[in-house]
């Protein structure tokens, strides 16, 4: 292992699915002597590549669950984390990123910068994720990678600067010149594991010298002494190595590598350019929130004698119990150590202290800043940050997206049942934005997610890993009510039935809540509600917004105030006050001009030009509006918005529109009102529900 | 201020009055002086008094385009203090259409193509179309008159052009149509030109050309500097 901070770099893999990650990966393992072999994704010797470790993920051919690997490439350490490419398994590459100091964004040489990848890039630039570009499947027939540098610049708004040209293209793809050494470089071997350097071929020394001049023109923007040598032309390769690096650390250059990982070519250069261009811990600014401080942020310290900060990322049910992946942001991990979750203020030790690959594991005694690790048996959620008891620190929340989609699954026997629980404690554990409950109505169990394949994956997984067979119901989308304006109560539950009775008053308002779901005011003057009971009315609000009057549905976004109320010296209590909270709720939610709302999703069609009518009609008849269209030579991509109530089965509708030509990506964009005519069908359906 | 407050004050009622406008304008302009946040002023104007946008943009991403629209919007808010911000800016979104192409992608069939599309299945039915980043410098002149019967086919439709002018077009007099664009003005029915003051500072608008004869040449409007705003 590296010691060296200077010598680790965290990077993850992403890119639009299909275009490539997985395979890439395997090169990368295989160059760097993890793996002995290479397997495809769908290859036919059956064992499937090594980072995609999930029995589902081989089968299906995408990546679902990102795994940490580390491999060492030239004395440097290289954590990898593979993401997913699926836009249903976001909070996965989200996740990924947070602990991700730089990555490496592959784009399709034939597909380009397809929505997927514009999704992944705008929330590498929100984690400030310097990156490379390696543009893939240059082999492929219709290869062109200027034209995806193109869509580098237009699409992902990033700088490409060229750092390699193709040596032939698509069937003819020889090699690549590097444009630092200007050198053509060649892969030979069985595995492209020979590099051989030669002369550039004599028909590309014109195009490469002016794509050389082009790259020191970019790279002289970060560099006053690259620039003064560029002019008096004598620049060195490590200036010209540090003013790139310095271009892509401050997000103003995407340096483009390019070859075929398939066809094993350009990989090791990738390899190279991962340990020159990107950053190492120290380059990147990661802050904490200090709880004994007000939560007031602190930048920390990558160094390994500074107090311990780390983030558990990622967790696993694995054979051997749960395992933890944990980011060391700061201070030194050690096995036998006693570290402190700051949510849960719990002190665990560490038993086990692993790396991993893919499914293997190799164990290590100690972890550094820098570090991406695993913990065994600690008992922890996704995103608790653990600390060592000298201090009290928490890594800022992250960003989830709110559950948009919902099934009833019920098991089908008593085993199932009892596993059902288990993997569902696990899932929810594991992904945030996996959400499971009991509806206390039908006695169902609900799970909620990002889409239907989201589930769906999850439905698979309670089969095959916890051998759970459930029923799957209908998926329902989730609506939500709220309110439009400001409503009065004033209410008194009262109930003298013999014995002790209940009674009491609560009067206040309603009103919209512009950021959140739900805020509670308490404004009582002069006892008027004794205080033991304050947290009654608050409890009774929170049970009426579970489901609203309308449709059934969650109520979001409402203000309760209580400024009013009155009690009784033997009849009140906790219970008489939750319901006089109830009985007000009720009262002013009417009023409060209450509106049904359902969740938008931001739908990208891609495909051939000749159907963007037909695509486009389709949309529209789902309710979507169209938000623009982008069009390149053959190739169109529509943006809408789309309900989606509307967008169930859209994926049969498109194939037979498109004679299977066009794909769309799907990911939620806001709640919106729900047009009248709809409302009310939603409406009736509920009444109906309830009355049955 | 009220919405309908805002839209009698534009400053661009001095261009576009409310009833009658042309059917066909053209902004023009050197390279860089703010002829794209011209267009999507007129675009906003469209879209506060209720009409549908389309805007074709070539060379631009969907994405950049957007991102004019949202400035200048949050421009106007800031500089009126415009009411109901939130729900003007729901129906801007629900009216406008952004369609984008490469620059040679671009042709006046392929529109028609587009437009016939939208027209036809009843999915968008636009009342203004700007059109920005034509090189009318290397587009045919055929091109240029089927464009213009496009735009006559459907009744009620009014578009806008940008057109660039050359450096060299600087020493054209006040309320000329630019050397490097007479080539094409006229196919326009108005036609503005934005350029800068020298003495002033600022970007001035002078309208060089109206068919119509409703808007006087060379009323003058200002535009700041540094938002490409339209002073009042």
């Amino acid at each position: 292992m590296a010691k060296d901070l200077e010598k680790v770099r965290n990077i993850g893999i992403s890119a639009h699915i299909d275009s490539g990650k997985t395979t890439l990966t395997e090169r990368i393992l295989f160059y760097t002597q993890r793996i002995h072999a290479i397997h495809e994704v769908r290859g036919k010797d059956g064992v499937g590549a090594k980072m995609d470790s999930m029995e589902l993920e081989k089968e299906r051919g995408i990546t679902i669950q990102s795994a940490a690997t580390y491999c060492t490439w030239k004395d440097h350490t290289i954590n990898i984390i593979d993401t997913p490419g699926h836009v249903d398994f976001t909070i996965e590459v989200e996740r990924a990123l947070r602990v991700l100091d730089g990555a490496v964004l592959i784009l399709c040489s034939v597909g380009g910068v397809q929505s997927q990848s514009i999704t992944v890039n705008r929330q590498m630039t929100r984690y400030k994720v310097p990156r490379i570009a390696f543009i893939n499947k240059c082999d492929r027939s219709g290869a062109n990678p200027f034209r995806v540098a193109g869509q580098i610049r237009d699409k992902l708004d990033l700088n490409p600067v060229f750092m390699q040209l193709p040596i032939g293209l698509e069937a003819d793809l020889k090699g690549v010149v590097d444009l630092v050494l200007m050198k053509a470089i060649y892969f030979e071997g069985d595995s492209g594991e020979i590099i051989r350097e030669d002369e550039i071929p004599a028909n590309m020394v014109e195009e490469a010298a002016k794509y050389r001049e082009l790259m020191l023109d970019a790279a002289a923007m970060f560099s006053d002494e690259l620039m003064e040598a560029v002019l008096e032309g004598t620049p060195t390769t490590e200036m010209i190595y540090e003013a790139v690096r310095r271009g892509t650390l401050a997000l103003a250059m995407a340096p483009v590598l390019m070859g075929s990982a398939y066809k094993n070519k350009g990989v090791q250069l990738l390899l190279d350019a991962v340990t020159r261009f990107l950053p190492m811990p120290a380059d990147i600014e990661n802050t904490a929130l200090d709880l004994n401080a007000g939560e007031k942020p602190v930048i920390l310290q990558s160094s390994p004698d500074a107090p311990l900060v780390s983030l558990a990322f990622k967790l696993e049910d694995g054979r051997y119990g749960q395992l933890t992946y944990i980011r060391v942001y700061q201070g030194t991990l050690k096995k036998g150590d006693a570290i402190v979750n700051s949510r849960s203020g719990q002190k665990v030790k560490i038993g086990r202290l692993v790396r991993m690959h893919a499914d293997e594991m190799e164990e290590i005694e100690v972890a550094t800043a820098g570090d991406i690790v695993a913990l065994f048996g600690v008992d922890c959620a996704s995103g608790d940050t653990f600390t060592d008891s000298q201090i009290s620190m928490s890594m800022s929340s992250m960003h989830v997206p709110a559950p948009v989609i919902s099934l009833a699954i019920i098991p089908k026997d008593n085993k199932s049942q009892i596993n059902m629980s288990k993997a569902l404690n696990r899932f929810t554990k594991e992904d945030p934005t996996f959400k499971s409950f009991v509806d206390h109505e039908t006695n169902e169990t609900i799970i909620s997610g990002m889409g239907e394949l989201h589930l769906e994956v999850y439905v698979e997984r309670m089969r095959r890993e916890y051998n759970s067979e459930v029923e799957v119901g209908q998926p329902q989308v989730a609506y939500r009510e709220t309110i439009t304006r400001r409503a009065e109560f004033n209410y008194t539950h009262k109930k003298q039935t013999g014995g002790s009775g209940q009674y009491g008053r609560v009067a206040g308002y309603l009103e919209p809540l512009e950021e959140g779901e739900y805020e509670f005011v308490d404004s009582i003057v002069g006892g008027s509600i004794p205080r033991e009971y304050i947290s009654a009315c608050d409890k009774g609000f929170k049970k009426s917004m579970e489901k609203g009057p309308l449709a059934e549905a969650p109520v979001t976004g409402v203000r309760a105030v209580i400024n009013d109320g009155a009690s009784h010296a033997v009849d009140s209590s906790d219970i008489a006050f939750q319901l006089a909270a109830i009985g007000g709720f009720k009262e002013a939610y009417n009023k409060a001009a209450p509106v049904l709302m359902e969740p938008i999703m931001k739908v990208a069609v891609e495909g051939p030009t000749e159907f963007q009518g037909g695509v486009m009609g389709s949309l529209n008849q789902r309710r979507g509006i169209i938000v623009g269209t982008f069009e390149e030579g053959s190739y169109t991509v529509v943006e809408a918005e789309v309900p989606l109530a509307e967008m169930f089965g859209y994926s049969t509708v498109l194939r037979s529109l498109t004679q299977g030509k066009a794909e769309f990506t799907m990911e939620f964009k806001a709640y919106r009102h729900v047009p009248k005519n709809v409302a009310e069908t939603l409406m009736e359906a509920a009444k109906k529900k309830k009355a049955s | 201020m009220r919405k309908e407050d805002f839209i009698a004050k534009n400053p661009l009622r001095i261009l576009i009055p409310e009833t009658g406008p042309k059917r066909m304008g053209l902004v023009m302009a050197r390279a860089g002086l703010g002829k794209t946040a011209i267009l999507v002023q007129i675009a906003l104007d469209s879209l506060l008094r209720g009409k549908r946008v389309l805007h074709v943009s070539i060379g631009h991403s969907i994405e950049k385009t957007r991102a004019w629209y949202y400035d200048i919007f949050r421009d106007i808010v800031a500089a009126s203090t415009l009411e109901e911000a939130a729900g003007i800016q729901e129906d801007i979104h629900r009216n406008r259409l952004i369609m984008t192409f490469k620059e040679a992608g671009f042709s006046s069939a392929k529109f028609e193509e587009r437009l016939h599309d939208l027209v036809s299945q009843n999915i968008f039915r636009p009342d203004c179309v700007v059109v920005d980043g034509i090189d009318f410098a290397t587009m045919e002149r055929d091109e240029l008159e089927a464009l213009r019967k496009v735009i006559e086919a459907q009744e009620g439709l009014h578009a806008w052009f940008s057109g660039r002018c050359h450096r060299d077009d600087s020493h054209t007099s006040e309320g000329e149509v630019p050397e490097s664009c007479r080539g094409y003005a006229d196919l326009f029915d108005i036609a503005i030109l934005l350029r800068m003051d020298p003495e002033q500072k600022n970007l001035v608008l002078t309208v060089v050309k109206d068919t119509s004869g409703a808007t006087k040449p060379g009323n003058i409007l200002h535009l700041d500097p540094a938002t490409l705003m339209i002073n009042p």
